[in-house]
């Protein structure tokens, strides 16, 4: 054991020949790095060009202590300044323009309150609560937990690092250890070590601190220095007992904590509600909550102060970037400022010498080929929304449109990106998009139009004829299957899209859910019965099709119910009649406790 | 006992409606052996009383014995084992079974379950082999896998067994499967057919007919044998003596056809065509199948439809059933379908009236 995560960095030699003038914006732009975990591929691509021999293949091998637990993010530290250093190594001759090694996002971490970019409120609310439990440590009454949560680089760890030294007080860390590799495993079990799971470790630090507090605390020096529990990052759960146990754990917690006690969760993906395990975040916030901590929530940074703390770096580095440019890294962003900082610092790495920013801003508009910025996503009600409304902007400006089209075809220009982008952000699958427009769609269409909604169901009705076609296919072909889903989506959105030419004016609307699949899950419990009943019932001698049963024989039946048939009227009395009244469907209840609710986006 | 099944007809000699079919399917089973056989023909013809009665005429009446099954079959399919309950009707004789019951799974009942019928191969009484006999109901629903699998099971147990195959349309059964049966065609018997059949179970049970009663019946019957003898039980439950002017009930679900057709007519909007949505489902809730839906629809519709518009709608009711095939969900057709005629309507009526 002992070597493992070894970074090297290895330059493309593909085109020695390219690289002439400026060999090292060449060169920055074209190296990759590669994890390579085998310990014999020391020997690493050697390039055939070496500019200016300043490039070191650097190797950072064997950092782990089998005793000691290191953070995975001081590695990460430790690769970045890897790679920082080898940039700056190349960067040398191009100016002196950056004059630390350090990565930005380290050397522009908030020290104090005023540099957070965390909205002022949320950071006042968090402040509010630290100051009145600092002081009293008396209080029994009062619970010591904070719950942040928020998506990532929000800048929960940032806001409260910079409370803690504004009040003073020293902050203690728990991060999750680092985890264990199997050869790791292996060696210490060897050594009669037992494996301590994740989780139990965080177990028997919560169980310390129950018990005795914070040892060092009561022992060092100063008695007045308060003291800040953060739990960064809560043990990775999966199943149900882990869960259980995490719960019971941090109920625990909770109950008899004495310290201010401050706990982040990070907001994972949301729209992936069907993942087991983002439940589980999603209840074990709502049972912290319940348990008597307090929630703060933190919201995606805005744009604008991502663009003011972007400024605010490129000033401190002296660098020269328009302040669109600073824009659209910032929107790219998706409101995560760590994100942020880092594009800026990449995009600076490029665009630095060449300096030519008419060319760059053109490549950045145009949205697919952003080089950085975070995938933005969209729950499914938010696009749907958006398709549905068929917002569209009131002129056509761009008259550079070579093509002409007559008046029935020609639509205004949309005020959204292209569907097909935002089906993408939304991750939603084809067929209950599909079902969700022809369930909604009739209500977005004008009252006088009934043109619009039939070639809406049109477009709908050919969406799901190519959905159709890619059942019964014994063999599945994933690559044609992704086509024929991608392609019914977006028949089925730019249809809707295309046909609504009367939208009605935006008002509030209510997205139901298809009924479509409620009625497919009676209908399909219906055949059953009538199946399993055929030969109880029907007192005949052969297996009729359910279609004629339904179509023939139910409804005779019934007429003939009450008075000729005594003794199968019991069996079919239930069937037949049950079926019309009761069993259908109830559509009004159905609307009211299924609907999700949109709001005009 | 339900008439239709008091008096169907018990042997080939009885048949009043197929007779030339009857005696030509006797004569094809007094020769030992028999071909596998596809019935074919609308529903209400006779195909399943044919069938009967040729097992009958095969076997003798033992092949009336039936017992009901409710069996529970385990396939394996490569890496999973799928378990599946079909009901079966079974005789010493024969087995009666509908495989598209199975739904999307109905491959493997036929390449399994057939198979494994077919292998147990009986012995009759002289020690000679004979044949057992599988009905097939349906087989125009089955997919196209279960199909070919059929093919195969057919040719690989020709010796043991026979398969009578029996569908609404032989255009959705496979080529191969059509070739290697002898197709027997089973007409919608006429009008004065079923004329002839009523009067004769009247007669039978006593009753008085009022002339032209029968043809009624038979008019309204849309030449369905089966629910022309259906409808006249309900009018004799419903009031008897006949009279001439008599109602004769009909369907519920066709009173309900009739009423969306009424609201299409009456109000041309997308709220109304979401009102017609709702009704199609409970229609479809109740396993009416959606092309006799559309079909009856359609039928509503044209009857209080100007004569320019008939042949464009027409049209379009066709162009939707056929989407309806290809496609998954049948109301985005249906519902497309009522979509253009109100359209189509609206257009119309803006037209003629300003």
């Amino acid at each position: 054991m002992g070597k493992r995560s070894i970074v090297v960095l290895s330059s493309s030699d593909d085109d020695a020949g390219d690289c002439n003038d400026n060999n090292d914006d060449e060169f920055a732009s074209k190296s990759s790095f590669s994890y390579l975990n085998n310990s014999k591929s020391r020997t690493a691509s050697v390039p055939r060009t070496k500019p200016k021999g300043s490039k070191k293949v650097r190797i950072s091998s064997s950092r782990s202590h089998p005793g000691k637990s290191v953070n995975p993010f001081d590695e990460m530290k430790l690769f970045c300044e890897d790679f920082g250093e080898s940039f700056t190594g190349f960067k040398v001759s191009a100016g002196n323009r950056r004059d630390s090694k350090e990565l930005w996002l380290d050397k522009y971490t908030p020290s104090s309150l005023m540099e957070l970019c965390v909205h002022k409120k949320k950071v006042e609310e968090v402040k509010a609560w630290f100051e009145e439990r600092i002081p009293t440590r008396k209080d029994e009454h009062c619970n010591h937990v904070l719950l942040i949560t928020g998506q990532s680089g929000v800048g929960k760890s940032a806001t409260v690092h910079a409370i803690a030294s504004h009040l003073g007080a020293t902050l203690c860390e728990w991060n999750t250890p680092t985890p264990t590799i199997w050869q790791e495993h292996m060696h210490t079990t060897i050594a009669g070590l037992r494996y301590i799971s994740k989780l139990e470790e965080f177990e028997n630090f919560v169980e310390r601190i129950r018990k005795y507090g914070l040892i060092p605390s009561s022992s060092t020096r100063e008695q007045q220095k308060p003291f800040i529990i953060l739990i960064d990052d809560l043990p990775a759960i999966n199943g149900k007992v882990s869960y259980g146990r995490l719960q019971r754990c941090l109920h625990l917690l909770v109950q008899s904590v004495r310290i201010p006690t401050v706990i982040l969760i990070t907001d994972y993906s949301r729209e992936d509600t069907a993942d087991y395990t983002s439940r589980c975040w999603d209840n074990l916030q709502s049972f912290l909550q319940s348990a008597g901590a307090c929630k703060v929530a933190f919201n995606p940074i805005t744009v604008n102060s991502i663009a003011k703390t972007l400024s605010k770096i490129c000033r401190g580095e002296k660098l020269r970037i328009t302040a669109d440019q600073i824009d659209v890294i910032a929107k790219a962003s998706g409101g995560d400022i760590r994100h942020a900082i880092t594009s800026l610092q990449y995009f600076s790495l490029k665009s630095g010498s060449t300096g030519s920013g008419s060319d760059k801003i053109d490549y950045l508009d145009d949205g697919y080929s952003l080089p950085f910025g975070r995938d933005e996503t969209l729950s499914l009600f938010h696009a749907l929304g958006k398709f549905l409304h068929n917002k569209r902007d009131t002129e056509n400006l761009t008259t550079s449109g070579s093509v002409y089209l007559k008046d029935d075809f020609a639509r205004l220009p949309m005020k959204m990106d292209t569907p097909e982008r935002v089906l993408g952000q939304a991750h939603g699958q084809a067929r209950p998009i599909v079902d969700f427009l022809q369930e909604n769609i009739l209500d977005f269409v004008h009252e006088e139009a009934m043109d619009d909604a039939w070639v809406a169901t049109s477009y709908l009705s050919d969406a799901d004829t190519l959905l159709a076609s890619l059942t019964g296919v014994q063999y599945k072909n994933y690559a044609i299957e992704n086509i024929i889903q991608s392609t019914a989506a977006s028949v089925a959105v730019r249809g809707v899209m295309f046909s609504n030419r009367h939208p009605l004016s935006s008002r509030w609307h209510a997205i139901r859910r298809p009924m479509v699949w409620q009625v497919e899950q009676s209908l399909w419990r219906n055949k059953k019965e009538i199946l399993g009943q055929r030969t109880a019932a029907y007192n005949s001698v052969n297996l009729s099709d359910p279609s004629v049963i339904a179509t023939e024989w139910n409804p005779v039946l019934k007429w003939l119910g009450s008075r000729a048939f005594k003794d199968s009227e019991r069996h079919l009395g239930s069937v037949s009649g049950e079926m019309i009244h009761s069993e259908g469907y109830d559509g009004k209840e159905m609307d009211d406790d299924d609907s999700d609710e949109i709001e005009d986006w | 006992m339900l008439w239709v099944d008091k008096y169907r007809p018990k042997t080939l000699d009885k048949v009043l409606v197929h007779e030339d079919v009857a005696q030509n399917l006797k004569k094809l089973v007094t020769e030992q052996d028999c071909p596998h056989l596809l019935f074919y023909g609308p529903p209400g013809s006779g195909k399943k009383t044919l069938i009967m009665a040729l097992l009958r005429q095969m076997f003798g009446a033992s092949a009336e014995k039936v017992k009901v099954e409710n069996k529970n079959w385990k396939v394996d399919a490569g890496s999973r084992t799928i378990e599946l309950e079909l009901t079966t009707l079974s005789s010493t004789h024969h087995v009666e079974l509908n495989p598209s019951d199975a739904g999307f799974q109905d491959r493997y009942i036929v390449q399994e379950i057939i198979k494994e019928m077919a292998k147990n191969r009986p012995i009759d009484t002289k020690g000679k082999k004979g044949f057992k006999v599988l009905v097939l109901n349906e087989v125009d629903k089955l997919s196209r896998e279960a199909q070919h699998s059929l093919r195969r099971t057919m040719e690989k147990y020709s010796a043991s067994c026979r398969l009578i195959l029996c569908c609404d349309s032989s255009s959705k059964v496979t080529e191969a499967v059509r070739s290697r049966c002898l197709n027997i065609r089973v007409n919608a018997p006429k009008g004065d057919e079923i004329v002839k059949v009523l009067e004769f179970i009247g007669k039978k049970e006593g009753l008085q007919l009022p002339s032209g009663f029968a043809a009624r019946i038979a008019e309204k019957s849309n030449r369905s044998l089966r629910r022309a003898i259906l409808s006249f039980e309900t009018c004799r439950v419903q009031q008897y003596p006949f009279t001439n002017n008599q109602v004769i009930p009909s369907m519920d679900w066709e009173e309900y056809v009739f009423e969306i057709a009424s609201d299409i007519m009456k109000e041309q909007s997308p709220k109304r065509l979401f009102q017609v949505r709702g009704k199609l489902y409970e229609l479809l809730v109740n396993c009416i199948p959606p092309e006799i839906i559309l079909k009856r629809l359609l039928y509503e519709l044209l009857k209080k439809l100007d004569f320019e518009l008939k042949h464009e709608v027409c049209h379009w009711a066709a162009y939707y059933e056929h989407r309806m095939r290809l496609g998954q969900k049948a109301i985005f057709h249906i519902e497309a379908f009522v979509a253009k005629f109100m359209s189509i309507y609206k257009g119309f009526l803006i037209a003629t009236f300003g």
